[in-house]
């Protein structure tokens, strides 16, 4: 083969029907048994839903390569088939005026270059983070993108008729150096988009920060950080935090055990007028502590004060756009190419033989 | 109105059974009248199929393709109607003897399973995994198709039965069922990523469905190319159409019945 005759022969290749079938044969097999590998193996693959596939062959990938070569092999494969299909793309292109007829096909070709291309950018451009808990009225950064920040603004959980949890609308405000740039009810099929970045809801729950109490002579209030209540000599209860389950350090003083509803305990300030400000621990479960039976300070316990939280899926794919026009594409093709077809078999054309 | 659906399922079934009888009376006694009668009765199973699928998208206002019972209902209404179209495209006449045995076999395995429609879960109450049903069961239904014609061809090249459509024709048809099913099962992966991207937040998911229904769409866009090739053409295009079949039921029966998926519909 002479020097001038190699690119041709090269072009010949890249462009050739019968690297893309070996190409797809072999990413096809190859993923076959990876996939069954994949299946048997959850603990090595069970979370690769929960990052991008970058990150993922980065951490995970590379502690178990007996049992993970196959992705990157079959990703080879992929890749080389992508470009194979490219090529293609270019040699039809190319000679558009002869070979118009065969848009829809290579339309289709088009759009798969174009979701695979976009899916290698989302693997190793965008991140994906799960179990992001959000209180109501709480604002939360997104630490993979500087500047941005999601705030929760309201929160409704939906249920059926027997109680059951349907659904979960979470008022979610997307905020750029503060300012506000998205905002959209988030529920099932309805996420926040904004630029690749994509939040949907995952599921929700409660969290006690405080007691509603039976205060003799006032009636019922809700004590929560923060809370202030003025006595009658003139002084005034100050709630200073809440500790849903709490547990006595060795020096006495009560620590969190956890966030779950167990043994609450509130801290209290007391402050009277010519009296020594009073601050400690009531722990429900122990009774009142002297210094707030000393200031008539009656309490009773009564329930829990709620909170609703969300717990949100914040994902972000820069490809994904790209990805929407590759599958646009491939829409356009499927439809050309389908009445391409029945217009080729009403004239008696058959397929060429190579 | 669903107290209709079990009498009319039966009723289907029964008349795509009587269908497999006259089809085969025809291939041992040539009368034309026999695979007529037996088209009738294709045709009037397919009908009663339509009410059962009409009168289920009636009273859950969604069409119901959310558990086994529905799903494989669904594949087998559209087994038929992709056995009709090619009838009455191509009158490829005792080739139905395939089909309607394989459709026979779907519908026989619906009848002892619980037709209750289950309540939609707010993730499947979108228009687009309705798309993604419609088009995957098509494609998939074409698939099937193409699986009976790669058999038929196989038989025929050995029996050269003048009953049976000449090999000619039934590479045209099956070149057809495999590029329809392809067309379908594209437009099928193109809604279901677009409904997992608003759903979950990504649109691919490497669930061991998801990943087999990317292998389906790569071995029938392999095949798509294949015709091409002359040394696949014939008989390399029947087996693989038979080898494709397997991929496609391992996708969807193997992985739900052997294994176990997180993909929405196991």
């Amino acid at each position: 083969m002479n020097t001038r005759s190699l690119p041709r022969a090269t072009w010949r290749l890249l462009c050739s029907l019968k690297l893309a079938i070996v190409l797809a044969s072999a990413a096809t097999l190859l993923t076959m048994g990876g996939s069954l590998v994949m299946h048997y193996n959850p603990d090595v693959f069970g979370d690769m839903d929960t990052m991008v596939l970058g990150e993922w062959l980065d951490t995970r990938g590379t502690l178990t390569p007996g049992l993970t070569w196959w992705l990157n092999g079959a990703g080879t494969f992929i890749v080389l088939l992508g470009i194979n299909t490219l090529c293609c793309f270019i040699d039809w292109a190319r000679n558009f005026r002869a070979r118009w007829r065969k848009s829809g096909e290579y339309l289709i070709h088009l759009g798969f270059v174009l979701v695979l291309v976009a899916y290698i950018w989302g693997s190793l451009g965008g991140f994906r983070s799960t179990d992001n808990r959000l209180l109501v009225g709480e604002e939360m950064a997104i630490d993979e993108m500087p500047g941005f920040s999601l705030r929760l603004e309201a929160f409704e959980p939906v249920f059926n008729d027997s109680g059951r949890p349907m659904d979960m609308r979470s008022t979610i405000a997307l905020l750029k150096e503060g300012e506000t740039v998205a905002r959209q009810v988030v529920k099932t099929n309805s996420p926040l988009t904004y630029k690749g970045l994509i939040v949907v809801p995952g599921s929700f729950g409660r969290v006690a920060e405080g007691f509603n109490f039976f205060l003799s002579g006032r009636g019922r209030i809700a004590l929560t950080p923060g809370t202030t209540v003025p006595l009658d000599d003139g002084g005034r209860l100050r709630v200073v935090r809440f500790l849903p389950d709490a547990v006595r350090r060795s020096d006495d003083q009560p620590v969190p055990a956890s966030r779950r509803l167990g043994n609450p305990a509130i801290e209290l300030e007391v402050v009277r007028p010519d009296i020594a400000p009073w601050r400690g621990w009531y722990v429900l479960r122990e009774g009142l502590p002297f210094p707030l039976i000393a200031a008539g300070v009656r309490l009773w316990p009564t329930d829990p004060v709620y909170r609703s939280y969300s717990v949100l899926t914040i994902n972000r794919d820069p490809g994904a756009p790209l990805a929407l026009v590759g599958s646009l594409a491939m829409l356009a093709g499927v439809l050309f190419a389908m009445g391409s077809f029945y217009y080729k078999r009403a004239r008696g054309d058959r397929p060429d033989i190579t | 109105m669903l107290t209709y659906q079990i009498p009319l399922l039966f009723a289907a079934f029964g008349l795509y059974l009587a269908a497999v009888v006259l089809y085969m009376a025809h291939l041992k006694a040539r009368r034309p009248l026999l695979w007529k009668a037996g088209f009738t009765l294709v045709l009037s199973g397919f009908a009663l199929q339509s009410a059962v699928l009409v009168l289920r998208w009636l009273a859950a206002g969604y069409l119901p393709v959310t558990n086994l019972f529905s799903t494989q209902f669904f594949f087998s209404w559209a087994l038929a109607a992709t056995y009709i179209y090619f009838e009455l495209r191509y009158r490829i006449h005792a080739s139905g003897l395939f089909v309607i045995f394989l459709n026979l076999l779907l519908l026989g395995s619906v009848l002892p399973r619980d037709p209750a429609i289950p309540p939609l879960i707010p993730t499947l109450d979108t228009p687009l995994f309705t798309l993604h049903i419609i088009f995957s069961f098509t494609g998939y239904a074409f698939f099937a198709m193409a699986f009976s014609l790669g058999v038929l061809y196989l038989t025929q090249s050995r029996l050269r039965h003048p009953l049976l459509p000449d090999l000619a024709l039934l590479r045209k048809v099956n070149e057809e069922a495999i590029f329809l099913g392809f067309c379908l099962f594209t437009l099928c992966m193109i809604w279901g990523s677009i409904w997992a991207w608003i759903a979950w937040g990504y649109y691919f998911s490497w669930n061991i469905k998801g990943v087999w229904s990317f292998l389906v769409w790569l071995f029938y866009a392999g095949m798509c190319h294949a015709k091409f090739i002359r040394r696949w053409q014939g008989k390399g295009y029947a087996i693989l159409s038979i080898v494709g079949f397997g991929v496609v039921l391992f996708t969807y029966l193997g992985i739900g019945l052997l294994l176990e998926s997180n993909h929405p519909l196991g």
